[in-house]
């Protein structure tokens, strides 16, 4: 591998991650899915460095999969697709929970006819 | 006057599949706090949960569907929020913890000292004793993270049993957390607010299992501490915005 293809690898990972870790952050992407991109990325980038790692892994790849270079721009591009396509899913699976806490907070079942609790929720709450 | 009276305090404790014990807790509870008012968030039970619960005088709230422990506390936290608790009490749903010792720890939460104060198995003897060696390293792991991120150590990041102030319920619905555990702590450590330790014991538990799989037992100490490493992102970013 040349350097300048380890210095591209090293930057897409970076860029990778630090786009992965912000989605968290805002709440975009489940820390369960993220967490996998993030560990895996931090992998990736482990074995681009350190050249014994790199050597053993290139080796590996070359005798049981010959794949062409090229292949690897469809891996980064499936890798951020597959960052998008989970974006989508958190995206979704927040608005379902957001609505499952509020259809449960507007609608207590006080047992045993005991007065529900005062002040309940009016306002509404944003998906 | 009861310290429960003059601060309207809302016992929560949020059950999966507890069919088993929550009744038992929810009587102990009415008996050794009867002037707190008690809720339980019931997490998509498939079990009788929902059922055994008639007649218990508490009040069920019910999510359509499994939303996790963290988020169960989360729904907890918003029902207290929004009908203008001052503080909240979390209990474990499977009988571990004693409703009788929650009256000290109310004692001091009413010190004015913490904004938040955990009812911990480890602050006395400082050792994780009759714990599981991985359980054990992973306890270890967070609470010195917690020590690392915050510069104060705290010793049982996993407890259930929690009292909440009314100034920390806004900052907790307002990011995601995983369980409410180191995540959260040191989220609120680092936006200002106090957190303290309070000794308690805690029972074997007696039915059902614990809500961590093996698959967990690896994922959750990461997710765990890529959320605390955000957390601390996250509160500065806030004080930053708040500033």
């Amino acid at each position: 591998m040349t350097a300048a293809g380890i210095v591209t690898g090293a930057l897409i990972g970076c860029a990778l991650l630090v786009w992965v870790i912000d989605l968290i952050r805002r709440d975009r992407l489940y820390a369960g899915y993220g967490v996998i991109f993030v560990f895996g990325t931090m992998a990736a980038l482990t074995v681009l460095i350190v050249p014994p790692l790199r050597r053993a892994v290139v080796s590996a790849t070359v005798a049981l999969l010959p794949v062409p270079s090229l292949s690897l721009v469809a891996l980064v591009i499936l890798t951020f697709l597959m960052v998008y396509v989970f974006v989508q899913i958190s995206v979704l699976s927040n608005r379902v929970m957001r609505l499952t806490q509020e259809l449960a907070i507007r609608s207590p079942q006080p047992q045993d006819g005991i007065e529900p609790v005062s002040g309940q929720p009016t306002e509404r709450f944003s998906c | 006057m009861s310290t429960a009276t003059r601060h309207r305090t809302l016992v929560a404790i949020p059950a999966y599949n507890e069919a088993a014990t929550i009744r038992a807790v929810v009587e102990r509870v009415r008996a050794h706090l009867p002037d707190c008012d008690l809720l339980v968030v019931n997490d998509g039970s498939l079990d009788a949960t929902g059922r055994v619960l008639r007649g218990t005088g508490a009040t069920v709230i019910a999510h359509l569907c499994n939303l996790g422990y963290g988020r169960a506390i989360q729904t907890a936290v918003l029902y207290a929020e929004r009908a203008g608790y001052d503080r909240l009490v979390t209990l474990d749903a499977d009988g571990q913890h004693d409703p009788a010792q929650v009256g000290a720890l109310l004692a001091e939460f009413d010190s004015g000292r913490w904004d938040l104060l955990i009812g911990s198995r480890y602050v006395v003897g400082r050792r994780y004793t009759g714990v599981p060696l991985g359980r054990r390293m992973g306890m270890r792991l967070f609470s010195s993270m917690v020590g690392l991120m915050t510069g104060h150590r705290i010793y049982d990041t996993t407890s259930g049993l929690k009292v909440i102030g009314r100034q920390t319920f806004t900052p907790l619905t307002k990011w995601q957390f995983i369980d409410f555990h180191a995540e959260a702590l040191v989220y609120l450590m680092r936006l200002g607010y106090r957190i303290g330790e309070y000794p308690i014991t805690v029972a074997d538990r007696l039915h059902g299992t614990t809500m961590y799989s093996a698959l967990s037992h690896v994922k959750y100490p990461l997710k765990t501490a890529l959320m605390v490493v955000l957390g601390v992102v996250e509160a500065n970013l806030a004080r930053r915005r708040a500033s």
